[in-house]
This record gives structure tokens, C-alpha cells and sequence, in this order.
């Protein structure tokens, strides 16, 4: 229950990447997996590893996922403008 | 064959179809599943056995023909036993009186097993009573002459409470697994201390007292730590008692029943236990010819016959029991030994072999008997169970249902009372839409209804709630494909074509995207079926086979009936077909709002998110484990009464819920029955009368599990089925939004799910993975346009493609929306519980499948496909010639030559050329021409040029074609042959594909191919530029990748890549005039 938490709130946080210039690396996908993989794993290193059952479930755990759903987006965000610099033109064609 | 011909046939077929049908109809019946007709279902799960140590797909078939036996000696009618999953077996047994003997029947392993009794008796010391005979060791001598019962293995003989024997047992080292054991790993018991409040609550749960002085079993034995802590008696934790383990290798066997008449429970204060050193020395699988008979003294017992590897193993075993005695008979005294034969877990009886009659054992070649403590019946049962032989696995009962006659008929009327709901809604739906198209619509349903039973009574498919669940959302699948259908064939008229050219085109159009998203459903359905539960299978079966029928009714049936009445008054003018007025165009900028549309998404997400955290999913008992029983009472009563009744009947914490108002109806939730259901009806029939329908559900917590698991495994697959598809069909850039919309869709679910607090069953997983197909259903048919959008507009940016096309299918799109929900509608409000649960998810699922398919899918399409070089140039492109992208490509730079036929919608089309162009195409041929002669220099644009050295076409999905050389081509073909428009070099723009292919086939009357031009708001038409013959030699297409000498030009920036990764060429195209673009596209 706790990683479907995790993802839901991971995929909510993604809708909002559309604000902002689609410079990720390897677009809005890349933000989409970005944010499910930071959620998740965030979620899980918070909880020692261990997913959170049904009965340990709360809206803590939802919460939880924010800051890594967040980071990943981040992660991903930077590293395209980190390639786009490097490579010095437009995002890179994936 | 020609077309008439073929229709004629189709309809024949039809017509002989129908006919057969009717007689299907007439003489088959209809197999009614238990949900529908009262009666049991039980699921087992199979666990390894020594003698099988991993659960197969080869052992549970043979265990599934061993119960199936079991079962046609019960006389029970049309039982169905079958596989399900991993290692589940689910038995329904229809119209069953005596549950009890039914269950014990069919489940039970019935494994005998022959032990050396003194060889493997333990005494209370844990020595083996051969040991102590020697000795005189006065234990090992009462095990082995049962002291003052006078018999071994009865009560009184030496035995032990419970609790003693196992912690016994535990001291004993376990053994290494081999096949002369009984059971595989070790086995745990769960005990309370004496006095107790465990002790006393399990008690009370037993309806029984609690025996003072004494340990208590408050469960086990059991194979599992966690299935034994799951199904603890009420008020009862595992912090409350003792966990014994007895290690393989050694078992706790219950004593034998003294008489027939004294049978005596394990729970008993009364019984005893002896441990046995775990060392079978034959099994039932060594016997034969097992029959019911009486001894000497006429009391019952079983006789059988040993085949050859019995007969050895006998022999040996009873001359090594011979020889003992022998050795232990010491001074005159004779100590007979024994052997035990023992039947899921309790000693039946411990008989002697007399060494001085048989000094080197029993040969066996006579057969043998065992008598001990049987009634007639029980005789008889063991001797059919023998027979039949053991079960090759363990079984252990995780789910049991039962459901009264009465109940089903209830469920029986409210389904269909809700399919005949759904299927007028949907009518009504069809003829006020689509008017005379609407009717052959409906005409197509009843031939699909007709078609649908014939075979359910024919295959025969046993109808369940579920599987009536699945039929009705097929009415809507067929629907959907008329929808389709009729969409495309009303565009085609609407755009010029005749009745019947319209009609075949848009079958032939329309045919694509509904096969794609009818061959997903039909595997979803099918990975559903193999997976899932036997609920869920009917589900998945008809699910699976009614959109098989329909794609016929729905495609080939009413193209038929249509094709056929082609010619006829009725449909001669378009407006007959709801293609008269002018179709509603959608001018909204839905790649522009998709952000707003994005993050409605994501806050419906987060809530939904926030509400999975705080508030969780309601799971059912299917998940939870537990108890749920549906009663109706014959008179009124309130919840507290009733929940006093059916707690002394032995309900472990019962929660009555009254539904309705009459005070009748009520649905109690429970532990886990320990108690038969059966006990509970007669209490409640005490007090209120018989009940007018009863329904009871138990279900163990490794049910649920295995649900979720295999619910887990259907999600993934059905998710890789359908990547694989649509990157088949598509590409691999369509499969990856279509799986984003999915999640977007399953979770949306589970978020509505979890704030509404409704209940998650197993048919709430059914109706899940059925949203995966349905979902995608209306993301194909959107990518479908999308797909074929692409290379009619090669100038245009990504995001005007899937707006134009988002508004040429929104109209079908809620159609078919509405045409799925509608039914799904008639469920909600006229099923029962059952049809209510599917219902409920479908609803959301469904509609939020529609949503995301043009608000989540396509925009992610868009986002990902605009980031290609050829798409990002197209925007630049368009950007730095006017300052911005707009919404939509404008109409006179779309080939597409739908929007100049307007002037012809009128009248009868009287001209059907179904092969040829339309008039308006032809019209505007003639104007490119026209063009094309009066301008011959002006096609050289800067831009145009460019693009003679373009080697590709459009790359990516657009499936253009080679540029420079089929434009060269297309010159020759377009200017002999008239026009060949794709083919005409820069003038008209045709992208790839219309300028070698089409332009050189010179499509129709002479003309010209269809070129597919298409662009963005006054842009320039693109395409293969041809300069005029009278001034620049023809182009060498080996050469085109080279720049022409004397020209001062940079490559076209929509030049594609040849794959992998490429960058955006630096351009300063901003600073360049784009006069000849601009006029180009001005032009158009």
C-alpha cells in the first residue's frame, strides 16, 4: 500500500512538470520516470528499505514521496541542461 | 468475387446464422453457474507433499481428475472442477445438500499410510517402544500392547494430550526430506496456556468449555507461521500462546476412534496422541481394489488387494515385524508386534502380526482388511477414497461460498434485467444519434445478441454474474465499432463521396483502428482468463468472446446490410445518415489547455494519492480474509438480535449491516467461519423462520493473496501485451504515453477507490484490468489519426497534427465514450452487489480512459514527438515565419480536400466512384495544375530548394517517402500523365509519400495522385521541389545529398536523421527573408 502511495503521489507531482521548459533529459518521459523512481526509492530509504503495509500505511507515507519525486524531477531536469550546454544547441533528439 | 457478390454472401451467411442460432436457442440449455443457481464453491490450494515436493500444472490435473471422481460418486449434476492460476483448484458443486460430506470428500488427501508400529512409536522419553521391549520398559510395553485398553493405538494405550505429544515431537531432530515420509517440512500448533483468556476465548469460539489443567490448541496444525497467526480464534494474538514447531521427520497422529459410535474430536479433552518417528512403510498408492466389507464378527470394515510394489513392501515390512516379535518374545511370553495404518493424521487401526502363524511376514498375495471403528458409510467412503486413490498433493481450503437457490435467482433476474437495460439504452442511443445507420446499428446488436447466446448454450459457457458483467460491456464494445465505423463513413460523405463510396471507404478506414483496439481487448480478456480467478475467468471469457462477435457483426454484418441498401431510397441522401448538415468542427487548442488539463490530473493524483496514505483501500474479505454472509430473513428483525443469534451459532465477531429498510435484508461480516455455514442457517432459521435466501462466503488469507498476485501478474502482462501491440502497430513512441495514460488510469481508480471508502474485491481487480483494454481503447482510435495525419501534413507542426486530429475524433470519441459507459450505467443501477462492484470501477476507469486519452496521452505524445529534429524544425519553422504556432494548420494548406466539398453535400450523389477521387479532390487537382502551368518559376523558393536536397523524407512516423527522387519521378508521371500533384516538385508540397507513390500512380480519372500536402498556417508547401525542365537538369538521385553547384543554401532543416542522436543544426534561418515561403503558403 505504501509504495502505491508512493507512485500516486510521484505520478501526481509529474503532471505539474508541464510548467515548466521541457528541457529534461529525455523529455517529459524522462521527468515521468524521473519522479516515479525518486518517489519510490526516496520512499523506501526513509523507511529503512521496507514497504510500509497496509495497516502502516498513512498520509505520512504520501507525503513521503514528495521530496524524492522532487529530486528526481530535478535530477533529470539538470542533467538535460547539463547536456544541452555540453552539447551546446538544442535538447538532444532521443 | 465482386463487391455485390461478397455482400450478398455475408448477408447470406448472416441469415444462416441467425437461423442456426434460433435452433441453438431452441434445444440447448443454458448453463447456469452457482453464483446463479445456489450451491458451493470451495478453492483449494495445492501445497507439496513428500511424494510430490513442488505443486505442478501435471499434479494438479491429476488431482483435479481424482476429485472430479469424487465428485460423480456424491451424484452431485454438473459439478466443475478446474485449475485456476499457480496452484489453485476451484471446485463448484451445484445444488448440494450435504455440505459437510462434500467437503471432506472432495478436499481430503486420503493418503493411508502403513507404519512399523513399534519402530517408530514413541515413548514419552522419545525412544522407539521397539527399544524398551527387551528392556520390559513399562511405556515401550503399553504402546506396544495398548496395557489396559488392550489394544494399541486406541485411547487409554499410552497416548498423550495434545499438547504433550507435540512438545514431544518438537524434541526430535528433524530429518532430511525423503519419500517414505508423510508430510514435507515442519508442522506448527499454536497453543494456549492452562486458564488462560486465550484458552477461554477459543473456547467460547468452539462453543465448547475450557479444560482445566490444561493446554489448549487455539490452532494448527499448519504448514505455514503466517497462515497459523491469520486464522487465530477471535480476541485471540499471537502474543497470547506458544508456537510449537515438530520438525519432518516426526508426526503427531490421533488416536483411533474405540468404536463407530465413539468418535472421539481432536479437540476433545478425551483424545490422545501418539509420536511416531515419520518412516511410512507403504501408502495408499500401493493398494488395489479397495471395497467396503464386514469381518468376521460382521462389523464393516475395507478390503483390498496390493499391487506388485505393495505386495513387496508388505511382505517386507511384516516379515520385519515377525522377526521382532520373535526377538522380543522372551520365557514363553508372546509380544505380537504391529503395524499402524493411519489416514490424514489420525491412527484408524494398529493391527497385529501373529509371528508364530506368519514367521517371515505376510506375503500379501490374499489381500488384506482393515477394520477398526467403521460405520457402513464410513466404510464405504474410505473404500470409495482408496479407490479413487490419494490426492498427489496436499489441499488446503482457502475460500469457500455458498449460495442458496433463491439468492441466485435473485442475482439471475437483476442481471438481466440489467443487460436488457444496458442493451436499450444503447439502442435508443444508436437510432437518436445515427438515425437509418443507427437502426442497421441496432439490427447488428440483436444479430450480435442472438449470435452471443447461441454459442454461450452451444460451447457452453457457464454463465455467471461476472460472465453477465462481461456481456453486457461487450454491447458496448459492438456499438463502439459501429461508432467507428459510422464516424468515418459520415466524414466521407460529408467530404464529397458518394453513399456508396463513402460506405466502403469508411468501413475500410475505419476497420484499422478497430481491429487494433478490439485484438487488445481480446487480450486482455485472454491473460485475464489464464491468470485470474474462476469469477473473473467468466468474466474474461465472455468478455473475450463477445468482442469476437461483434467485430463480425459489427464489420462484416452491417457493412453488408449497408452496402446492400446502398442503392436504395432510404439512405440516399446523406442526411438519412446523419451526414447532412455540416460536421460540428472542434476549434479547441487542446494541446494548448493540456497543461491545465495536466494538472487537474495531478491534483485529482494527489488527493487520490493523499487518500490511498490516509484513508487506505477498503479491501474485502477476498483480500483480508474472512467471513460474509447474505441473508434474507422471512420476517422483519434488527441487526443486534440477529448478531446475538449468529454469534451463538459460533460466529467469531460478527458485524451485521442491515440493508434496505424492511429490516429483512442483511449482510454479516466475520472472521473466518469455523463453524459450517450450514449451522449457522439452521439458527438463524430457528429464530426467524426459514431464511428466504442465504449466501455465505469464507475466505482464508492465502486467497487473497494469491488474487493479488495474480492480479500483479495480469497487470504486467497485459501492460507488455499491449506495449508490444502498439509498438507493432505504431511505434514505440505511441507505446510509451499509452502506457503513462494506463497508470494514469489504474490509479485514478484506486485513488476514487480509496476516498470513497467502497469496498476492493476481486471483481474490483477484474474490472481493473479490464480498464487496460477499454482505456486503450479510445487512445488508439485518437493515435490511429494521429498516425494517419502525419505524412497528409508534412509541413505541420506535431502539435497541430494531433489537434486537428483530436478534433476530427473528439465527436467519436464521446460517442463511443458514452456508448461503453451507458451499459455500464444500467449496471450500476440495476445489478446486484456483484454487477455493482464491476460497475463501479468501470465507470471511473472508463471515463477516466476517455479523458486521458486526450488529455494525458496525446499531449505526452506531443511533448516527446516535438522534441525529434524534424518536428522541432517544422515548429522553428513555423515560428520564425509568423511568430508563433497556431492551434491549427489552416485548411488551404491541408490536401486533405474535405473542407472544398461543402457545395456538393446537397443534392443525391448520384456518381459513385468508389475506387476514383472525389469531385472536390479533382476540383482542386485541376486548380494545382492550373497553378502549377501559369507559375512555373515561382515553385523555386528558397525553402524549396532547400528541400531538393532533402534524402528522406519526413523520417518518424510520417511515412514519407524518398524526397529527391520520387519527386524527380513524380515530375515526369505529373506532368505527362496530368498532374501527379505529390509528384510536381516544389508547387504542391506533397510530402514523400505522395510524390513518388501516389503522384506516379496518377490515382484516378487521369489526375493525379493524392498528394499529401499539408501544413501550418499559410506555410509554405514543402515537398519535392522539381525545378522547371526548362531550366535546371533533372536531379540525379544518387546525388541528392549533394549541393547543387552555383546554389547558395543551407540543407533543409526538416531534414531528417538517419536514427540515433542528432542535434539541432544551428540556424539563422530567423534572419533570412522568407518571401517565397510566405508567398508559397499565401498562395495556398
Amino acid at each position: 500500500m505504501g509504495m502505491l502511495a508512493w507512485v500516486m503521489m510521484g505520478l501526481a507531482l509529474w503532471h505539474f512538470t508541464v510548467w515548466l521548459p521541457d528541457r529534461y533529459w529525455g523529455g517529459i518521459v524522462g521527468a515521468f520516470i524521473g519522479a516515479l523512481i525518486g518517489s519510490a526509492l526516496f520512499g523506501l530509504i526513509v523507511n529503512g528499505f521496507s514497504i510500509p503495509g497496509r495497516h502502516d500505511t498513512h498520509l505520512y507515507t504520501a507525503l513521503e514521496a514528495i521530496p524524492g519525486a522532487l529530486i528526481g524531477i530535478g535530477i533529470i531536469y539538470f542533467e538535460g541542461v547539463r547536456r544541452e550546454r555540453a552539447g551546446g544547441a538544442g535538447p538532444v533528439q532521443i | 468475387m465482386s463487391d455485390r457478390q461478397r455482400h450478398g454472401f455475408v448477408l447470406l451467411l448472416v441469415v444462416g446464422l441467425i437461423a442456426a442460432s434460433i435452433v441453438v436457442l431452441a434445444t440447448q440449455k443454458t448453463v447456469l453457474g452457482l453464483d446463479l443457481k445456489g450451491g458451493i464453491e470451495l478453492v483449494y490450494q495445492g501445497e507439496p507433499s513428500p511424494q510430490t515436493p513442488k505443486v505442478t500444472q501435471a499434479a494438479l490435473d491429476r488431482a483435479v481428475d481424482i476429485m472430479r471422481s469424487r465428485v460423480d460418486q456424491l451424484g452431485v449434476s454438473e459439478p466443475s472442477i478446474q485449475t485456476t492460476g499457480e496452484n489453485l483448484i476451484t471446485v463448484g458443486l451445484p445444488d448440494v445438500h450435504d455440505v459437510k460430506r462434500a467437503e471432506d470428500e472432495v478436499g481430503q488427501t486420503a493418503q493411508l499410510y502403513f507404519y512399523d508400529w513399534e519402530a517408530n512409536v514413541l515413548t514419552p522419553a522419545g525412544k522407539p517402544a521397539a527399544q524398551g521391549l527387551l528392556t520390559q520398559d513399562t511405556d515401550s510395553v503399553t504402546l506396544s500392547t495398548g496395557g489396559t485398553a488392550g489394544q494399541p493405538g486406541v485411547p487409554g494405550a499410552g497416548g498423550q494430550p495434545l499438547y504433550q505429544a507435540v512438545k514431544l515431537a518438537a524434541k526430535q531432530p528433524p530429518q532430511p526430506l525423503s519419500k517414505t515420509q508423510s508430510r514435507k517440512g515442519p508442522a506448527y500448533y499454536f497453543f494456549g496456556a492452562p486458564g488462560s483468556a486465550a484458552c477461554a476465548a477459543a473456547a467460547k469460539a468452539d462453543n465448547t468449555k475450557p479444560v482445566a489443567g490444561q493446554h489448549c490448541l487455539l490452532n494448527g496444525p499448519d504448514t505455514s507461521t503466517q497462515d497459523l497467526y491469520d486464522n487465530l480464534p477471535a480476541g485471540v494474538t499471537k502474543a497470547d500462546g506458544e508456537l510449537v514447531t515438530v520438525p519432518q521427520g516426526t508426526v503427531v497422529l490421533q488416536a483411533a476412534n474405540p468404536s463407530a459410535s465413539d468418535v472421539i474430536s481432536p479437540t476433545s479433552p478425551n483424545a490422545e496422541f501418539f509420536v511416531l518417528k515419520d518412516n511410512v512403510a507403504l501408502t495408499g498408492n500401493d493398494i488395489t481394489n479397495p471395497q467396503p466389507s464386514t469381518d468376521q464378527s460382521g462389523q464393516p470394515d475395507v478390503t483390498f488387494s496390493f499391487n506388485g510394489a505393495g505386495q513387496s513392501k508388505f511382505s517386507k515390512v511384516t516379515g520385519e515385524i515377525a522377526h521382532r516379535g520373535s526377538n522380543v518374545s522372551l520365557g514363553g511370553q508372546s509380544l505380537n508386534q504391529h503395524f499402524a495404518v493411519a489416514l490424514d493424521n489420525q491412527l484408524i487401526t494398529v493391527p497385529q502380526i501373529d509371528f508364530r502363524q506368519y514367521p517371515d511376514g505376510i506375503v500379501g498375495g490374499g489381500g488384506a482388511d482393515i477394520t477398526g471403528g467403521f460405520t457402513s458409510q464410513s466404510a464405504s467412503d474410505l473404500a470409495t477414497q482408496l479407490r479413487l486413490g490419494a490426492l498427489p498433493i496436499e489441499l488446503k481450503r482457502i475460500s469457500e461460498e455458498e449460495v442458496s437457490a433463491t439468492l441466485g435467482q435473485q442475482a439471475l433476474h437483476q442481471g438481466l434485467v440489467a443487460g436488457a437495460a444496458g442493451l436499450i439504452i444503447v439502442m435508443l442511443f444508436l437510432i437518436a444519434y445515427y438515425r437509418v445507420l443507427g437502426l442497421i446499428a441496432v439490427a447488428g446488436l440483436l444479430v450480435y445478441g442472438l449470435y452471443f447466446y447461441a454459442l454461450i448454450k452451444l460451447i457452453p459457457i457457464t454463465l455467471t454474474l461476472a460472465g453477465i458483467a462481461g456481456l453486457i460491456l461487450t454491447i458496448g464494445v459492438a456499438a463502439d465499432a459501429n461508432i467507428v465505423i459510422f464516424e468515418r463513413v459520415k466524414e466521407e460523405i460529408r467530404a464529397g463521396r458518394s453513399i456508396r463510396a463513402g460506405i466502403a471507404t469508411g468501413y475500410k478506414k475505419g476497420l484499422t483502428a478497430i481491429i487494433d483496439a478490439n485484438v487488445v481487448t481480446i487480450m486482455t480478456a485472454f491473460i485475464l482468463f489464464v491468470l485470474a480467478t474462476s469469477d473473473v475467468q467468466g468474466f474474461a471469457f465472455t468478455l473475450g468472446i463477445g468482442t469476437i462477435v461483434s467485430l463480425f457483426t459489427a464489420v462484416l454484418a452491417t457493412q453488408a446490410i449497408l452496402m446492400t441498401m446502398g442503392d436504395s431510397r432510404t439512405i440516399a441522401r446523406p442526411s438519412a445518415l446523419g451526414a447532412g448538415g455540416k460536421k460540428h468542427e472542434w476549434t479547441f487548442d487542446f494541446m494548448g489547455a493540456s497543461k491545465y488539463f495536466f494538472s487537474l490530473s495531478g491534483v485529482i493524483l494527489l488527493i487520490g494519492a493523499l487518500a490511498i496514505g490516509g484513508r487506505g483501500l477498503n479491501l474485502g474479505i477476498d483480500f483480508t480474509s474472512g467471513a460474509r454472509i447474505d441473508v434474507t430473513l422471512a420476517k422483519p428483525a434488527t441487526s443486534s438480535s440477529l448478531q446475538s443469534i449468529v454469534r451463538g451459532a459460533g460466529v467469531q465477531e460478527p458485524v451485521v449491516q442491515q440493508i434496505g429498510t424492511k429490516g429483512t435484508q442483511f449482510q454479516i461480516s466475520s472472521k473466518p467461519l469455523s463453524v459450517g455455514s450450514g449451522r449457522v442457517e439452521q439458527a438463524i432459521a430457528a429464530k426467524y423462520g426459514q431464511p428466504k435466501s442465504f449466501g455465505a462466503t469464507t475466505v482464508g488469507p492465502t486467497f487473497g493473496q494469491s488474487v493479488a498476485h495474480s492480479a500483479v501478474i495480469a497487470i504486467i502482462a497485459s501492460l507488455l501485451v499491449i506495449s508490444l501491440y502498439v509498438t507493432l502497430r505504431f511505434s514505440w513512441k505511441f507505446a510509451v504515453p499509452v502506457l503513462i495514460a494506463l497508470m494514469h488510469d489504474l490509479l485514478i481508480t484506486s485513488g476514487v477507490y480509496a476516498l470513497t471508502g467502497r469496498e476492493v474485491t476481486v471483481d474490483t481487480v477484474a474490472a481493473l484490468l479490464t480498464i487496460l483494454g477499454y482505456s486503450l481503447y479510445d487512445t488508439i482510435i485518437v493515435f490511429d489519426r494521429v498516425r494517419e495525419n502525419i505524412p497528409r501534413m508534412p509541413r505541420a507542426a506535431f502539435s497541430q497534427i494531433v489537434n486537428r486530429s483530436m478534433s476530427e475524433v473528439l465527436t467519436r470519441s464521446l460517442a463511443t465514450t458514452s456508448c461503453t459507459l451507458l451499459p455500464v450505467i444500467a449496471l450500476l443501477l440495476f445489478g446486484g452487489s456483484t454487477l455493482k462492484d464491476f460497475a463501479f470501477a468501470l465507470l471511473i476507469g472508463v471515463a477516466s480512459g476517455a479523458y486521458s486519452s486526450i488529455f494525458i496521452a496525446s499531449p505526452v505524445l506531443t511533448h516527446w514527438k516535438e522534441r525529434e529534429s524534424v518536428y522541432r524544425h517544422r515548429r522553428e519553422r513555423i515560428e520564425a515565419d509568423y511568430g508563433f504556432v497556431a492551434a491549427y494548420a489552416s485548411a488551404g494548406s491541408d490536401v486533405d480536400p474535405a473542407r472544398d466539398r461543402s457545395r456538393r453535400r446537397g443534392g443525391r450523389l448520384t456518381e459513385p466512384d468508389p475506387e476514383g477521387v472525389s469531385a472536390a479532390e479533382f476540383e482542386q487537382m485541376k486548380r494545382d495544375i492550373a497553378e502549377e502551368e501559369a507559375e512555373p518559376r515561382r515553385r523555386t523558393s528558397t525553402l524549396t530548394k532547400r528541400l531538393a536536397h532533402s534524402s528522406d523524407g519526413e523520417g518518424d512516423g510520417s511515412g514519407s517517402g524518398r524526397s529527391g527522387g520520387n519527386g524527380a519521378a513524380g515530375t515526369g508521371g505529373g506532368r505527362s500523365g496530368g498532374a501527379g500533384r505529390g509528384g510536381s516538385g516544389g508547387r504542391s508540397g506533397a510530402g514523400g509519400r505522395g510524390a513518388g507513390g501516389r503522384g506516379a500512380a496518377g490515382r484516378g480519372a487521369g489526375a493525379a495522385g493524392r498528394g499529401a500536402g499539408g501544413g501550418a498556417p499559410g506555410q509554405p508547401q514543402g515537398g519535392e521541389p522539381t525545378p522547371p525542365p526548362s531550366s535546371t537538369p533533372p536531379i540525379d538521385p544518387e546525388k541528392l545529398d549533394e549541393p547543387l553547384a552555383g546554389e547558395d543554401f543551407e540543407h533543409a532543416p526538416d531534414e531528417p536523421e538517419e536514427g540515433g542522436i542528432a542535434r539541432a543544426p544551428k540556424s539563422d534561418r530567423s534572419s533570412k527573408p522568407r518571401r517565397g515561403n510566405r508567398r508559397h503558403g499565401r498562395r495556398r
